[in-house]
C-alpha cells in the first residue's frame, strides 16, 4: 500500500533514522561476537524488517485522517469478521432500505425536481385561453390569437404552439401510422433545440403553398433511413403529399417533448386561408420567458394583451383570458402526490430499519461492555471509543449503500417500464447526484443506527460497571429499547393505515358497476388527418363504410365508433341550451359531450331506456341523453323530441333532437360517478375516432382479420393502437394499482421488521432478566404469570405504537386525498383491522420469548449468577 | 488475535517511551537500549513497534525531534519531551494505575 500523503523529505529522514539504528544494533551484535553478515541480519530481524518498518512510519506520517481511518476501518472489519451473520443481516436490511429510498428519490429528482430537459427549461411556460363564461372548456389557441399574443407581449422571448395528428406514411413497404406534430412559427426557438442533423425550416417552408418539409425523430431516422448522414433527396409521403426531410431532431428532444410518440414535425403556415378564424381551437401554446422575467410579470403582461384584444375583437375575445402555467407543472401533472407518498413511505421504512438495527446494536453494545470498559481503562477517550462504535456501523452502512445502489439500479430499470403511469420516466438515470444521495443515506443511517449505541455504550459509568462486576446492572436501563420498538411499531402502523385505505378503495373500485361491458371489445384507430374535417360528409361516409365492412366480418357481433374511449376519462363538461321551455338563467345545463356512431349501445351493452339509438346517415342532428341528464334537466316533460344546443356554438338553428334516453354508464372513468351525458350521433367526432368492435371470442384473436378488412377497403391508411378495451381500462388505473401495490409491500415489510423488533428486544431482555425471573419463580410465581408479563409487554408496545401510528397515519392521510374512492380517510374498518393485525403480530412475536422465560429453571439460573 | 494484543500494548509502550525520553534527549536506538536496561530485560520491546510509536508521538506533538551527533560522531535523530508530552506522561501514569487495578479485578472476577 502506498501512502499518498507522505512527503519525500520525510521518506529520506525515515531511511536515515533506521539506517542509524541498524548500524548501531549491528555494531553491538558484532561486539557480542557475531559475524558481520549475521550481525546485520539479526539487527534487521529485531527491527521487524527494515522495509516494513519504514512503510509503517510512512503510514504514520500519511495523515491524521488516514491514521484514524485505517485504525477504525481495521476495527470495523474485525467486527464484520467476528459476527458475519449479524453483519450480513444489517447490510442486507440497509441495502434494501437505502436502495428503495434511492430509487424513489431518483424518480422524484427526475420527474419533480429537475427542470425540463430543455436549455433553461424552467423558462418554458404553457399558455392557455380560458373562457370567463366557462361555456367552452377548450383551452387551445386559435392561430391568429397565438400570433397576436406573440406580437403584443413584452415578457416572452417567443411564443409558439403545436398540435398533433396521426397520419399514415406511405413511402415505405406498408402504410405506417406516425404521429405528426404541426408547429406554429418559432417552435424550435421556444424549446431552444436545433436539429441534430440537417437544418430547421426555411421561411418559404413556413408559408402557405411553399415547399413541404418535415423534421423527423432520431428513431424514425434510424428505422427508416438507417441513420444515413446524408439527408439530400430523402422524402416521406404523408397522406397524399410528399415531404422533403429537412433534418433530424436529437433523440433527447423526443424523450423530453410532451408528445413522446411524435416522429414528424411539419410547419403549419400562419397565412393559410383556413387558419384565420379566431374561433378555432388548435394550438397547445408554449412560450419562452425572457431572462429575469417572473411568471407573475408574464401573467400581468398577457392580461393586458388579452384585454386589448378583447376591445379589438369583442365578439370572439371579450370573455377570454390567458392562463399561464409552468410547462413542467403541466408535464408532471398529478404524479407529484403519488411520488411524495411513496417517498414518505420508503423513508419511514428506512427509519424503521435503522431503529431496528439501533436496537440490535444497543443489545450488542451492552454485551461488549467489558471490552469497552477495558478500552477506557487504557486511557481511550470517550470520543475515540464512540468513533470506533460508529465506524463499525459506518462500514456496514457503506457496504449496505453500495448494495443498495445495485438495488436502485434494478428498480430504475423497472421505473423505465412505467411510462404509462408516470411522466418523464425516460429521464430517470443513475447519476452522480444519486451516488451522493446514497452516500448521504449511508451517513444518516450510520448516525441514526449508531449514535444511540455509541452514546449509551460509552458512558463513563461503564468503566466502573466492570469494577462492580454486576451483570444485572444492564436490566435497569431497559426503557430505551422499548422506545425504539414502539417507534418502529408506530411507523409501521402509519404505513399500514395508508396501505389499508388504498386497498379498501381499490376493492371498492372493483365492485363498481361500470354500466357498460368492456369484455370482448377490441378497439383501434385508423389514421386520418384534420384536413379531412373540411368535408364532413365525405369523412362520415368513409367511417360508415369502414363500420359496415367490420360488421360484415364473421365473428363480429357489433361495431361502432366513439371519439373517446368509454371509461377512460373525458373533457370537462360542456354547457348546453335547451331550445324549448323555460331555462333558469342561473342554473347552467352542463353535460359530458360524447360523439358516437350507430351501434354504440349494442357494442357497449348500454341499455336503451326510451326512444331509439343513433342511425347512420341521419340527415337531422340527433342526440341521446343518459338518465342523469333527463332527471337533472328534463324533469316534468317528455325528453324525447326536445332539442339541445351547444351554448358555445349555436350553429344549428333548431338544435339537435333528443332521440333516446339511455342508462347511466361510468364513461368518464370507473372511479367517477356517472354525470349528465349527451351522446351526439356523430360517427366522426375526430378524423381518427376509436373503432369499438364486439367480438364473439377473444378480441385480440380478431385483430389480424380486422386489420386485413381495413387494408382491403383503404390500403393507404394505417390501423394502430389496437388493444382490448379491458386493457385500456386497466392502463388508466395503472398508477393507482402501482401505488397500492408498492405501499402495501412497504407496509408489509415495515410490520415484519417491527415484529422482529418486538421479538428481538423481548428475547434480549429475557436473557438479561433470567435471574429476576428465576427469583420470582423461586418465591412462588407461576410460570403462566411469568409468560403473561412478557405477553403483556409485547401487547403494550403494540397498543402504544398503534395509537401513535394512528395519529401519524391520520395526519398523513391528507397525502392520500384524491387517491381514495368510496372510503373516508378516517375509515373505521381500516383502523380496526390494522389494530387487530398489529395486536396479533405482537402476541405472536412475544410468544417465543414468553415461553422461554416461563421455562427457566430457577435453581440453575440462581446458581449460575 | 494479534492486533488486539498490539492495541493493548500500544498505550503502555507510549508511556514507557515518554518516561524514557523524559530523562533527556535520546535517539531511537538509545531509547530501545534504555527501556531494556530500566525494565531489567523483562520487557522485550519489539523494536518494530518502537519507531512507529515514536513517530506517532512526535506527530501528536508530545515529542520534539532534531538531528544531532551521536556519541560516536554519527548523525542521529534525537527526541525530547515537549510540554504537552510532559502533561501526557502524567496522565498516562495515572491511567496505568487504573489499568493495573482493572486488570487485577478482571483476574479476580473471571
Amino acid at each position: 500500500m502506498r501512502v499518498p500523503f507522505c512527503r519525500k523529505a520525510t521518506r529520506e529522514e525515515i531511511d536515515r533514522e533506521l539506517a542509524f539504528h541498524l548500524d548501531e544494533a549491528a555494531r553491538a551484535n558484532r561486539q557480542a561476537g557475531m559475524s558481520v553478515a549475521e550481525a546485520r541480519r539479526q539487527a534487521s530481524i529485531a527491527l521487524g524488517g527494515r522495509e516494513q518498518t519504514a512503510q509503517q512510519l510512512r503510514e504514520v506520517h500519511g495523515s491524521v485522517l488516514w491514521e484514524a481511518l485505517s485504525i477504525n476501518t481495521g476495527a470495523a472489519l474485525r467486527f464484520l469478521r467476528r459476527s458475519p451473520s449479524f453483519s450480513f443481516a444489517i447490510i442486507l436490511t440497509l441495502a434494501l432500505g437505502i436502495g428503495a429510498n434511492t430509487a424513489v428519490f431518483s424518480a422524484i429528482d427526475a420527474v419533480l425536481l429537475r427542470p425540463l430537459a430543455f436549455p433553461q427549461g424552467d423558462r418554458l411556460v404553457a399558455l392557455e385561453q380560458h373562457d370567463d363564461g366557462s361555456k367552452d372548456p377548450e383551452t387551445k389557441l386559435a392561430p391568429p390569437r397565438l400570433e397576436d399574443w406573440n406580437r403584443l407581449n413584452h415578457t416572452f422571448g417567443a411564443i409558439s404552439g403545436y398540435y398533433t395528428q396521426d397520419v399514415s406514411e406511405t413511402a415505405g413497404a406498408l402504410p405506417e401510422r406516425l404521429q405528426q406534430v404541426l408547429v406554429a412559427p418559432r417552435f424550435l426557438e421556444v424549446w431552444g433545440v436545433a436539429p441534430a442533423l440537417g437544418r430547421s425550416f426555411t421561411a418559404e417552408e413556413e408559408h402557405f403553398g411553399g415547399p413541404l418539409a418535415v423534421l423527423i425523430s432520431d428513431r424514425l431516422w434510424r428505422r427508416r433511413f438507417g441513420a444515413a448522414p446524408d439527408l439530400a433527396g430523402k422524402h416521406l409521403r404523408l397522406g397524399s403529399s410528399s415531404y422533403a426531410v429537412a433534418g433530424v431532431m436529437p433523440a433527447s428532444f423526443s424523450t423530453a417533448f410532451p408528445a413522446h410518440e411524435a416522429d414528424l414535425w411539419t410547419p403549419q403556415p400562419v397565412d393559410a386561408p383556413y387558419a384565420q378564424s379566431r374561433e378555432s381551437t388548435w394550438y397547445t401554446a408554449v412560450g419562452r420567458l425572457k431572462p429575469g422575467v417572473s411568471l407573475e410579470q408574464a401573467r400581468a403582461d398577457l392580461a393586458i394583451v388579452q384585454a386589448q384584444l378583447g376591445r379589438q375583437y369583442p365578439r370572439t375575445d371579450r370573455t377570454l383570458h390567458a392562463v399561464l402555467v409552468p410547462e413542467k407543472t403541466l408535464v408532471v401533472g398529478e404524479a407529484g402526490s403519488s411520488l411524495w407518498l411513496l417517498y414518505g413511505s420508503v423513508t419511514l421504512l428506512l427509519l424503521i430499519a435503522c431503529t431496528n438495527i439501533a436496537a440490535l446494536l444497543l443489545a450488542r453494545t451492552a454485551e461488549r461492555e467489558q471490552e469497552i470498559a477495558l478500552r477506557f481503562s487504557l486511557g481511550a477517550s470517550r470520543g475515540a471509543v464512540g468513533m470506533q462504535l460508529l465506524s463499525e456501523i459506518g462500514a456496514l452502512a457503506l457496504l449496505g449503500a453500495a448494495l443498495g445502489l445495485l438495488v436502485a439500479a434494478g428498480a430504475i430499470r423497472v421505473l423505465h417500464q412505467l411510462g404509462k403511469a408516470l411522466p418523464r420516466t425516460g429521464e430517470i438515470t443513475l447519476n452522480l447526484k444519486l451516488l451522493l444521495y446514497t452516500l448521504g443515506c449511508a451517513l444518516l443511517a450510520t448516525l441514526v443506527c449508531g449514535s444511540l449505541p455509541a452514546l449509551r455504550g460509552t458512558r463513563r459509568e461503564l468503566a466502573q460497571a466492570l469494577a462492580r462486576g454486576s451483570r444485572t446492572q444492564v436490566s435497569t436501563r431497559g426503557r430505551l429499547p422499548w422506545v425504539l420498538v414502539t417507534a418502529q411499531v408506530a411507523f409501521a402502523v402509519t404505513l399500514l393505515v395508508g396501505a389499508g385505505l388504498l386497498l379498501r378503495s381499490f376493492d371498492q373500485l372493483r365492485r363498481v358497476r361500470a354500466g357498460f361491458d368492456p369484455a370482448h371489445v377490441l378497439c383501434f384507430q385508423i389514421s386520418g388527418s384534420w384536413g379531412e374535417t373540411a368535408d364532413m360528409g365525405r369523412l362520415t361516409q368513409r367511417v360508415d363504410q369502414t363500420l359496415d365492412a367490420l360488421r360484415a366480418t364473421p365473428g363480429v357481433r357489433a361495431a361502432s365508433t366513439a371519439a373517446a374511449l368509454p371509461g377512460t376519462g373525458g373533457a370537462a363538461p360542456t354547457a348546453f341550451h335547451l331550445s324549448e321551455g323555460e331555462q333558469d338563467p342561473d342554473r347552467q345545463v352542463l353535460a359530458d359531450s360524447r360523439f358516437i356512431s350507430a351501434g354504440y349501445l349494442a357494442t357497449m351493452r348500454i341499455p336503451l331506456l326510451r326512444g331509439q339509438g343513433c342511425r347512420a346517415g341521419d340527415p337531422v342532428p340527433a342526440v341521446l341523453v343518459n338518465r342523469s341528464f333527463a332527471t337533472a334537466y328534463l324533469m316534468g316533460s317528455d325528453p324525447l323530441g326536445r332539442h339541445l344546443q351547444l351554448a358555445a356554438e349555436p350553429s344549428y338553428a333548431t338544435g339537435a333532437a333528443v332521440r333516446g334516453v339511455v342508462a347511466d354508464a361510468r364513461e368518464q372513468g370507473l372511479n367517477q360517478a356517472p354525470i349528465p351525458t349527451v351522446y351526439w350521433c356523430v360517427e366522426a367526432g375526430t378524423p381518427f375516432p376509436y373503432y369499438l368492435v364486439r367480438t364473439e371470442g377473444d378480441p385480440m384473436a380478431m385483430a389480424a382479420t380486422l386489420r386485413a378488412v381495413v387494408h382491403t377497403l383503404e390500403p393507404g391508411r394505417a390501423v394502430y393502437a389496437v388493444s382490448p378495451l379491458a386493457d385500456s381500462l386497466s392502463d388508466t388505473e395503472l398508477e393507482n394499482r402501482l401505488r397500492t401495490t408498492l405501499l402495501t409491500l412497504f407496509a408489509a415489510t415495515a410490520i415484519a421488521l417491527a415484529s422482529l423488533g418486538i421479538y428481538g428486544t423481548l428475547s434480549y431482555l429475557g436473557r438479561l432478566r433470567q435471574r429476576e425471573m428465576g427469583l420470582r419463580l423461586a418465591v412462588g410465581a407461576t410460570r403462566w404469570e411469568i409468560a403473561r408479563r412478557f405477553l403483556r409487554q409485547g401487547l403494550r408496545v403494540a397498543a402504544v405504537g398503534s395509537c401513535v401510528g394512528f395519529a401519524l397515519g391520520w395526519l398523513g392521510s391528507h397525502l392520500l386525498a384524491g387517491m381514495l374512492y368510496g372510503v373516508a380517510a378516517a375509515d373505521p374498518a381500516t383502523y380496526a383491522g390494522t389494530a387487530l393485525l398489529v395486536a396479533m403480530l405482537a402476541l405472536l412475536a412475544s410468544a417465543a420469548p414468553a415461553w422461554r422465560a416461563a421455562r427457566i429453571n430457577p435453581v440453575e439460573v440462581l446458581r449460575e449468577q | 488475535m494479534p492486533e488486539k494484543k498490539a492495541d493493548l500494548l500500544q498505550g503502555t509502550l507510549d508511556m514507557l517511551i515518554l518516561k524514557t525520553v523524559a530523562l533527556g534527549p535520546v535517539h531511537g536506538y538509545g531509547i530501545s537500549l534504555r527501556i531494556r536496561e530500566v525494565s531489567k530485560e523483562i520487557l522485550q520491546v519489539q523494536q518494530g513497534s518502537l519507531y512507529p510509536a515514536l513517530h506517532r508521538l512526535e506527530k501528536r506533538g508530545w515529542l520534539l525531534a532534531e538531528w544531532g551527533e551521536s556519541d560516536n560522531g554519527r548523525e542521529a535523530k534525537f527526541y525530547r519531551l515537549s510540554a504537552r508530552g510532559r502533561r501526557q506522561l502524567a496522565e498516562e501514569e495515572q491511567s496505568w494505575y487504573r489499568l493495573a487495578e482493572a486488570v487485577s479485578l478482571v483476574l479476580q472476577t473471571s
